[in-house]
């Protein structure tokens, strides 16, 4: 049983349910534990369907973004799923500058979510 | 007990029989622990806040030995002590004087005030326990008739009332502290030679260390240095010569290594290309994939360019999106670094003043008309580096004589203040209509002047490209 320190991490039905516990997601120190934790998460499964809960993120840099989409890649590749709930406006921002809130799938909050899978 | 010159250790004195001790100490904590160590060694302890109480206890019973601290309130050690050795009735009892014995007049005073031993605090239990027997063995000089004896102290003479047997006693306690006291120091000074030692040693090796660090940091600082030159080379290196167009830009990063660049460049005799690319993060990660991406934007015909490809014996000019597509391809960003890249690329068709441009992922173009009106074409696409194989979409935009178009990174619509608020798109705009009539290179300046003021006093936390082109029309 892995301990994380940057998500909380749960199941839901079959969906894994990851909230990240920070407020920022700043530095590259912070971004290299999550990534860390949260490939960690994904392992060499084939087909997860995976749920990012941003309730607790009050600031995130860009490069965040980079994490998400190698992500992405990885679990679509794999023919899983990937969605993310509850993501504030100004976080919200980021995404849709760079148009990823059309790659991503992004809905207002958990239960929308796991309705969506 | 006459031999005065027996040299005899404290743990050689005879055991004592319990007897009855009166202690006047007023530090309740230190009577506490003088008289656990007495009534551990099997003797009664009677304790005394202050000389008034003493005096009282005394009158009450009278102990076998007293023990007396001497700053005390009411009424102090050698007030007690004289008053104990004037009285025939108690003169007899053996008194030691607890002191810090930090001046040497306290010794005349001590002898004046007629006591029979000093202990000097901190005291060894031990050493108290066997000067107590020692007293109590050696009985006091009885003579009533006390000499008045003269010394000198320290520039002074002090007349002093005192029995040969007290000044013995007293002179012999006093010496052994002083011996004990001095063994003290010796060992003290001991360990503070090799401590000094120790310390010399260590700052040694620290000197050591901080030149090392210092020729590891120049060593470093050279590195950045050299990169950053080899970044620069990705700027435009050559000006420009179009007569129909003005060209103008600015390029400010925030730290020596930056994850933005930029370019404007003739691709052939009717066509210019120019571009605005951000790599996400910073230092040296980013740096080093704008470097590699820059070689693959470059507008000389070459194996790693994507804008020009050799077609037979001409040239021909890659398309914007599929320009973004092919870096796209080469580009996935990788699980270890994440990084990724926005970039707005365009090719303008000098003639016509028509620009076909991609947008990926990237802030919107700005088109400023001679006129003031505005156009922010949405930018459509997404990020270099996140769906492996998307197609971008190609855009167009046709200039009229006098337009202005900008290419830029987000480092200016998102630069903050002090107070964490963001320049704006709307602000971006705004500068750079209310300059519309200043030549084109004063409008751009202008804008990063606006950045840098809002930035204040830290200044710009991202990089900052502004790249502005006017399309003068044909033959004008």
């Amino acid at each position: 049983m892995t301990t994380y320190r940057k998500i909380d991490v749960s199941k839901v039905g079959e969906v894994d349910v990851a909230v990240f516990k920070d407020k920022k997601i700043l530095d590259e120190e912070a971004l290299d534990e999550l990534r860390t934790e949260l490939l960690g998460l994904l392992g060499t499964r084939a087909g997860v369907d995976l749920l990012l809960d941003f309730s607790n993120v009050e600031f995130m840099s860009s490069a965040m973004l980079g994490l998400l989409g190698v992500l992405n890649r990885k679990i679509v590749s794999s023919k899983g799923r990937l969605k993310m709930c509850s993501i504030r406006p100004e976080i919200f921002q980021v995404f849709k500058l760079t148009n990823l809130d059309k790659l991503f799938s992004i809905h207002p909050d958990a239960a929308a979510a796991m309705a969506a899978f | 007990m006459t031999d005065s010159t027996s040299q005899r250790q404290p743990s050689e004195a005879p055991s004592l029989r319990p007897v009855d001790v009166l202690l006047a100490e007023d530090s309740r904590i230190q009577a506490r622990m003088l008289e656990r160590v007495l009534t551990r060694a099997g003797h009664s302890v009677r304790i005394a806040g202050h000389g008034g109480e003493a005096t009282a206890l005394l009158a009450e019973r009278h102990p076998d030995l007293i023990i007396s601290d001497i700053e005390m309130p009411q009424m102090d050690g050698y007030a007690f002590c004289k008053a104990v050795k004037t009285d025939p009735a108690t003169r007899q009892i053996p008194l030691i004087l607890l002191s810090t014995l930090s001046d040497p007049v306290d010794i005349i005073r001590g002898l004046d005030a007629g006591a029979d031993n000093y202990v000097t605090k901190p005291y060894d239990p031990e050493y108290l326990l066997a000067r107590m027997a020692d007293l109590l063995a050696t009985p006091l000089g009885g003579d009533a008739e006390e000499a008045s004896l003269e010394v000198t102290l320290a520039g002074q003479t002090f007349k002093v009332k005192a029995g040969r047997q007290q000044v013995l006693n007293l002179l012999v306690s006093t010496f052994e502290n002083a011996v004990a006291k001095n063994r003290e120091l010796v060992v003290v000074n001991r360990d503070l030679s090799l401590a000094r030692d120790e310390l010399q040693r260590t700052n040694e090796e620290l000197v050591g260390l901080n030149e090392r660090i210092s020729r590891i940091n120049s060593q470093m600082t050279r590195d950045l240095e050299a990169a950053a030159r080899v970044q620069q080379s990705l700027l435009p290196d050559e000006a420009v010569e179009v007569p129909t167009i003005d060209v103008a830009w600015r390029y400010v990063p925030c730290q020596k290594l930056a994850g933005d660049f930029l370019n404007v460049f003739q691709l052939d005799a009717e066509h210019v290309g120019l571009f605005v690319v951000d790599v996400s993060g910073h230092g040296v990660p980013s740096s080093l994939l704008a470097v590699t991406v820059g070689r693959f934007l470059t507008p000389k015909v070459s194996d790693s360019s994507l804008l020009l490809r050799p077609d037979g014996d001409s040239v021909v000019i890659t398309s914007p999106a599929d320009v973004a597509a092919q870096l796209n391809d080469l580009f996935q960003a990788d699980e270890f670094s994440g990084l990724y890249f926005t970039m707005a690329y365009g090719v303008l068709h000098v003639p016509s003043g028509r620009l076909r441009y991609v947008s990926a992922g990237h802030p919107p173009l700005v088109r400023v008309a001679a006129d003031g009106s505005v156009e922010v074409p949405e930018s459509r696409g997404f990020p270099v580096g996140f769906v492996p194989g998307v197609e971008f979409d190609g855009q167009d935009l046709s200039l009229a004589a006098g337009d202005r178009l900008f290419l830029y990174s987000d480092g200016v619509p998102e630069a903050m203040n002090a107070q964490r608020e963001q320049f704006g798109e709307e602000a971006m705009v705004e500068v750079l209509t209310r300059h519309r009539t200043d030549p084109l290179d004063g409008s751009v300046a202008a804008l990063l002047a606006e950045v840098e003021r809002w930035c204040e006093p830290e200044g710009p936390l991202d990089d900052v490209s502004i790249l502005g082109l006017e399309w003068k029309a044909s033959g004008t």
